[in-house]
């Protein structure tokens, strides 16, 4: 049953219940008690069920007052000049209040849904400004956390810094081998404490995502030829070959993250390769993804291992092969590849010899770093 | 004989890199202060006039950028930025802060003083006058007749090419950004147009390169801009 119906049927009901009511106390009542009563059931109908139901009252109210309540009593006729007058002003009254008072309750059913709406647009903004908060938060967590990791940096290299100038310095000044041994020594290991320091910093900062975008177009070229000449000095005792697919398009790409990961892969492949051996290093077009290789003619790495050389801290060679490494290059590689929505992996070299380690980038893929 | 010392100021608020840098230059014949920020720097530069300072980035009060930008006001004196931030920006800010060239701390000295020599030898040859031919390394330029000669032998450019040419050979030893490069050579309403500049010294490499692709003279600094070094 719909609302609006009900409101007619509980309006006929109060209208019948009164009209009874009314009826049994008929000696008591005179006719402005009874037009009263029935002004105030329609006012009662208008603010309980609205107009309809009000104008609804009035009407049956109206004739049911001239049927019983007007002389002569159960006819719809007004003999006396004064009950037209009292009639009138009961019909007009019942009509007035109940379309007043069904006005009223309108309006403040208006009232209300403003008051939602204002609540809801109200929580909307507290919604918004919230967010604002948490990524304003979130924004300094950030800046905290890069402000912290420039510092470790800075306080971590400056005493290597003085290391470093005080043995260059030394090692320039003496021919006794002996002592150039020793000094050599430091240098080195102090070299490798650098690196080191950098292999951390640059995880770390994967890891919580600040790795400093400088996401801009960049040449394929420029990549190759930023990583070769950061590579000189460790691929010097190899031959290396470098092929560029003519025509590669510009790469929207953290550059210098890319080619910090081509950097790592010459480092590597300089590192486990015997001198003398090539390094093939090519970049093609490969669909709707740009391919780098770098190919070694070292002694391979067994293909159970080669999910785990990802890994950190991980190193597929023998320990008893005392090479320089932290096993942090090939992971952080990873995270920089997986950040441009690209994928590294290995396969064995052409001739069934070697590594090649390759990795794919989408031509249009802004870095997202989680 | 007696001939003067260069004299280096050193410029770092780490007192034992002051040291070590004091240490390692007196060693090597050059005449040495050392300051500990940006602002007693100044002083002195104003009353010793070092021949090349050599300033850390990150100080106290005045900066190394603030530095650089303050000594370029009155000064032509190379300037070489020590920083433990390997980040290009701040490379590229410090280079267009006046500063010639930067070293990644840590350095071994011999870096070091290999940069500073080669400063020390462009800021002898530019005390030329202008017009003279121009000589350096395996280069001589005779602005006259724009002839260019390399290791010997004339070598023909095109009119851009022969301005390239002449701006790095003026400025050799020194990073130059592109920016500084496209607005010089090019005017300032190119400054963005890098792809331009690298074929242009692609251009250049082919005529002046024994190998154009491992360059020897016109070396690339990636993602800063270019270093010319015109070989002794």
């Amino acid at each position: 049953m719909s609302k609006r119906a009900a409101g007619y049927i509980y309006a006929s009901l109060l209208v019948s219940g009164t009209v009874a009511s009314l009826l049994a106390f008929r000696s008591h009542a005179n006719l402005t008690t009874v037009a009263l009563a029935m002004v105030l059931v329609t006012m009662f109908c208008a603010l309980l069920w609205r107009s309809g139901p009000a104008l609804w009252a009035s009407v049956a109210q109206v004739l049911c007052l001239n049927y019983f309540f007007i002389p002569p009593y159960r006819t719809f006729t007004i003999a006396d000049p004064a009950n037209w007058i009292a009639f009138s002003a009961f019909v007009i009254t019942a009509i007035v209040v109940g379309q007043l008072s069904a006005r009223a309750e309108l309006r403040a059913e208006q009232a209300e849904n403003r008051r939602l709406e204002i609540e809801s647009l109200y929580d909307e903004l507290k919604k918004a400004t919230d967010e604002a908060e948490e990524a304003e938060l979130l924004r300094r967590s950030e800046a905290l956390k890069s402000a912290l990791l420039d510092a470790v940096t800075h306080d971590l290299r400056t005493p290597l810094t003085s290391i470093k100038a005080s043995v260059t310095t030394l090692l320039s000044e003496t021919d006794d081998a002996s002592l150039r041994e020793l000094l050599e020594v430091i240098n080195e290991e102090s070299d490798r404490l650098n690196h080191f320091i950098q292999g951390m910093m640059d995880l770390a900062r994967l890891e919580s995502g600040n790795l400093r975008l400088t996401q801009s177009t960049t040449a394929i070229a420029d990549i190759v030829e930023s990583a070769l000449l950061r590579a000189e000095v460790a691929l010097s005792k190899h031959k290396v070959e470098v092929s560029l697919q003519e025509g590669l398009p510009n790469l929207n790409l953290d550059s210098h993250a890319i080619s910090e990961v081509l950097y790592s892969l010459l480092e590597n492949a300089a590192k486990y390769s015997p001198p003398g051996t090539f390094i093939r290093v090519t970049a093609s077009l490969n669909g709707t993804s740009i391919k780098f290789e770098v190919e070694d003619q070292g002694p391979g790495i067994p293909s159970a291992l080669h999910q785990k050389v990802f890994e950190k801290f991980f190193r597929a060679h023998g320990s008893s092969h005392a090479r320089p490494g932290f096993g942090l290059g090939l992971s952080i590689a990873k995270g920089i590849v997986e950040a441009h929505s690209g994928s590294i992996w290995i396969e064995q070299g052409k001739d069934s010899t070697g590594t090649r380690i390759i990795f794919s980038l989408p031509v249009q893929s802004p870095p997202q770093y989680e | 004989m007696s001939e003067a010392k260069d004299k280096i100021l050193v410029v770092d608020d780490e007192p034992q890199i002051g040291k070590v840098l004091r240490r390692g230059l007196q060693a090597r014949g050059f005449d040495v202060r050392v300051a500990p920020d940006g602002e007693s720097a100044l002083d002195i530069f104003t009353i010793w006039q070092p021949d090349l300072v050599i300033s850390d980035l990150a100080m106290p009060n005045l900066d190394g950028l603030g530095l650089c930008s303050r000594i370029r006001k009155a000064s032509r004196v190379p300037i070489i930025v020590l920083s433990v931030k390997g980040e290009e920006s701040t490379k590229v800010e410090a280079l267009d802060s006046g500063a010639d060239d930067y070293v990644i701390k840590p350095f071994g000295m011999d870096e070091l003083l290999a940069r500073v020599r080669a400063l020390l030898r462009r800021s002898a040859n530019t005390a030329q006058e202008p017009e003279a031919r121009m000589e350096a390394g395996d280069f001589q330029i005779d602005p006259k007749t724009r002839a260019v000669l390399v290791r010997g032998s004339e070598v023909r450019l095109t009119p851009k090419e022969y301005d390239l040419l002449l701006f790095f050979l003026s400025r050799h030893s020194t990073v130059l950004t592109h920016k500084t490069i496209l607005q010089t050579v090019w005017g300032a309403n190119s400054i963005n147009q890098h792809e331009y500049l690298r074929v242009f010294v692609g251009q250049l490499r082919k005529k002046i390169e024994a190998d154009p692709a491992a360059p020897r003279y016109l070396r690339t600094e990636p993602w800063i801009g270019y270093r010319f070094e015109p070989g002794l």
